[in-house]
């Protein structure tokens, strides 16, 4: 009878609980390494400092050298009172109202005659209208405030040129400043206009010849193929582009040194943020308005979420 | 193989956390038309080198008032290269910031327990937006024996504290003029205007009246041109094509400077220190200059006239398309494109015969978080003493030291050699804005903020109900002084 040692035969099958454990185990050693530099920053540089301010909403820290002391909900309280507060606001909901719309409208638009097949030199026009995008923001701003100075500005002079007797006073009326803003914007619009312009070429194309077939204008393609179709990009984009509203702060502090002109018109919530604290060094009530505005953006990003089932189509989804 | 995949993944790893400590928590959003991009703060023009071994480095903050323009930095390092270089234990540096962005930036700096050791020349807004951070320079004074009897007593007075702290020494002062084109008034055939306190101005056709804001008005109006060479008194004047208006105030278009300049010294505060009021000297001063810019008659620009490039980009006075500006003295520092044939007048008066002026007082000031308050004491010492006249000559301002006016004349008349009437900047000291129109109030910032929301209005809207803007000011006022209580 031969013997055969346990060692010198072949090992039997593991078994499948304690070998895939160990495995497993490793792998998320190695998963949570390679994210643990974002892990740490996201401790250091957003989660820590966000713990900070919310504790500082509750003292009176500021610049001015007085101790700082725990002064419970009156920071709170005084933003329900501040009426500079509502104003930012309603400023920045009024700049929302008009930029928003375009701000979606207008990519799309150009990514739908970008995507279409009778255009030619696609690539240039492509290249043409992304590259506005690329300049540095700050020196557009500076250049887009020259072209609309009311006087001496190349738009107004235009306007003169084709027989406008009063041309807007782009940035020094509380009326016209907003449109002022948003033609200020139009040069961020090439990424937009990329990402609809991505999203337009991945709609299946024989869907559309589908709705030829049912007889579908273009109207009828563009309502009941491609929008629909394309409707998660439009929901990013609209998600994003709220946020970013909310957020709006470097036009309004380049252009005007953060002074609100024309008469607080420009006066956007972030920026008030900003100037409480670093201008009007109270601290504390700047962490106040800072956590006003997330639960804003928060509850408007819910709302945007609740509403997005009804609205947004994914295609890979089961109804 | 082993080594070379460790070495590669600690590579990675390295690379990893620097991305992930320098990128936002949040996938950047895509920039629709009304995207935003990163803020780009401004950098100083100059950063502190590292102290050099043995000396205490002392860090000089220019850029809260006057100072930080091109054509001063070069004086101002020679004056700290002559400082460096006449003792070894102090090393000062200088950071230059734009004035812009200098109260957001020495925000920033005292917030982050960075902030410099000095900070100057600054006025009163500069300093009244720091309050209460200044060093009391009290006990330095008295362990050094510094002799205060160099300056006017009420100087020193200025820059006590409530409490009693010697906030600050007297430095420069600017008392404000009539700066205007003898040209334009040679053109127009009027003669100039008073160049002493208590002078008459004799009109066109001979006849002596009041130096006062109804005949500078008057002037302004003949002043100021339209492209056919009709003036604003003529019935052809076409205000839509002015090539040259009368009058502005430089820099100066603050609300609470032009209240102060028309209706005379006053407060945004009422003497109880908690109830917001509009002087009505102040109210009928911003009426008055509304209606010089958007009335049937305008003499003075508007802001988008101000702001373009075709009258100065802001130096309105300076485009040479101005005939007669108020401002204070330092306005020297930056007069140089408004051409060789400016003079100085003296301030007029307001109907009853006063005189109401401005006199800005820049001084540098120590902060009380500096580590070396001894060596910031040297070195305000120099700045206010030997450097100072070096130093005034860029700033524009007259010494506060009354021994060094006859040699600040000189530096004047040297670099302005067509001048011929500084007395009028002198004689001004006997007229400051009591208390001033900088003067300290309760969230100073956010009030200064809030009243120059009224001055952009006031420049930019021509119908404007001036009455409801002064009352929905005041409403603010009473809410941002009931938040500081």
């Amino acid at each position: 009878m031969s013997v055969i040692s346990k060692a010198a035969s072949p090992p039997g099958p593991r078994t499948r609980t304690g070998g895939s454990r160990a495995l497993a185990r490793r792998e998320a050693m190695w998963g949570y390494l390679f994210i643990s530099p974002f892990i740490l920053g996201l401790l250091a540089f957003t989660l820590i400092p966000t713990v900070a301010t919310f504790v500082m909403s509750f003292t009176n820290f500021n610049l001015s050298g007085a101790g700082t002391q725990f002064v419970g909900v009156s920071n709170y309280q005084r933003l329900f009172r501040d009426p500079q507060v509502w104003s930012s606001l309603l400023v920045t909901v009024r700049f929302a109202a008009i930029a928003l719309p375009v701000g979606l409208i207008l990519p799309f638009g150009l990514a739908v005659l970008l995507n279409s097949e009778s255009l030619r030199a696609k690539g240039l026009f492509r290249t043409l209208f992304y590259f506005p995008y690329i300049v540095p923001f700050v020196a557009a701003i500076f250049v887009w405030g020259a072209l609309l100075n009311s006087e001496t500005g190349w738009i107004n002079q235009f306007l003169r040129w084709v027989g406008v007797a009063n041309p807007p006073n782009w940035l020094n009326s509380t009326v016209w400043i907003y449109p002022a803003l948003v033609i200020l914007g139009l040069w961020g619009i090439g990424n937009a206009m990329l990402i609809f312009l991505a999203s337009l070429q991945g709609v299946p194309t024989e869907l559309y010849d589908a709705a030829k077939i049912d007889g579908a204008g273009w109207w009828g393609q563009m309502f009941n193929v491609t929008l629909p179709m394309i409707s998660p990009v439009i929901f990013y984009n609209l998600t994003l582009s709220l946020i970013g509203l909310f957020q709006y702060f470097t036009v309004p502090l380049v252009l005007n040194q953060g002074t609100g002109a024309p008469g607080g018109a420009t006066m956007f919530y972030n920026l008030y943020l900003y100037k409480t604290f670093f201008t009007y060094q109270n601290m504390a009530y700047g962490a106040t308005m800072a956590w006003l505005l997330f639960v804003i953006i928060l509850a408007v990003t819910l709302v945007l979420f609740q509403t997005a089932k009804y609205w947004v189509y994914y295609a890979a989804e089961t109804r | 193989m082993r080594k070379f995949l460790f070495l590669s993944l600690s590579l990675l790893l390295i690379a990893a956390m620097a991305v992930a400590c320098g990128a936002p928590s949040a996938p950047a959003p895509s920039a629709p038309a009304a995207g935003e991009q990163p803020a780009q703060a401004e950098q100083p023009a100059v950063a502190a080198p590292a102290a050099s071994a043995g000396r205490v480095q002392i860090r000089w903050f220019v850029g809260l008032g006057t100072g930080s323009s091109e054509d001063q930095i070069p004086a101002q390092e020679a004056v700290i290269k002559r400082f460096n270089e006449s003792q070894d234990r102090i090393e000062l540096v200088a950071e230059f910031v734009p004035n812009a962005s200098a109260r957001d930036v020495l925000a920033t700096q005292i917030a982050s327990g960075s902030g410099p050791d000095i900070v100057g020349p600054v006025g009163w807004g500069g300093s009244n937006a720091f309050y209460g951070q200044y060093l009391d320079l009290t006990p330095l004074i008295e362990a050094d024996g510094y002799d205060l009897t160099q300056f006017n007593p009420a100087l020193v007075n200025m820059y006590q504290t409530e409490e009693g702290a010697q906030a600050g020494l007297p430095f420069a002062v600017f008392p404000a003029a009539v700066f205007y084109q003898t040209e334009m008034f040679d053109e127009a055939g009027l003669n100039y205007p008073p160049q002493k306190y208590g002078d008459k101005y004799i009109m066109p056709d001979g006849s002596e009246v009041d130096w006062n804001w109804d005949t500078l008005t008057e002037l302004a109006k003949i002043l100021t041109v339209d492209a056919n060479g009709a003036d604003a008194t003529m019935p052809e004047f076409d205000a839509t094509k002015i090539v040259q208006y009368g009058f502005i105030f430089q820099w100066q278009t603050h609300p609470n400077y032009i209240g102060t300049y028309l209706g005379g010294a006053n407060s945004l505060l009422a003497p109880d220190g908690r109830t917001a009021q509009i002087p009505e000297g102040w109210l009928n001063g911003w009426k008055w200059w509304h209606s010089g810019m958007w009335g049937d008659q305008p003499f003075i620009p508007t802001g988008p006239i101000i702001q373009s490039p075709e009258f100065g980009s802001g130096n309105a006075f300076s485009s040479g398309k101005i005939a007669m500006a108020v401002v204070p003295s330092w306005y020297t520092c930056c007069i140089a494109d408004a051409g060789q044939s400016w003079d100085l007048a003296v301030m007029p008066t307001d109907a009853s015969g006063k005189v109401n002026s401005r006199i800005d007082a820049d001084t540098f000031r120590i902060l009380k978080d500096t580590k070396h308050p001894e060596e910031a004491f040297e070195v305000l010492k120099f700045l206010i003493g030997e450097g100072s006249l070096d130093l005034l000559a860029v700033y524009g301002g007259m010494p506060a030291r009354t021994d060094d006016f006859d040699e600040w004349l000189a530096t004047k008349q040297q670099q302005f050699p067509w001048v011929t009437n500084w007395d009028a900047i002198s004689a001004g000291l006997s007229y400051p804005d009591v208390p001033s129109a900088e003067a300290y109030v309760p969230n100073w910032s956010q009030v200064w903020d809030r009243v120059s929301a009224l001055d952009s209005l006031m420049v930019n809207e021509k119908n404007l109900d001036l009455d409801a803007e002064a009352a929905k000011l005041q409403a603010d006022l009473q809410a941002i002084f009931d938040a500081a209580q």
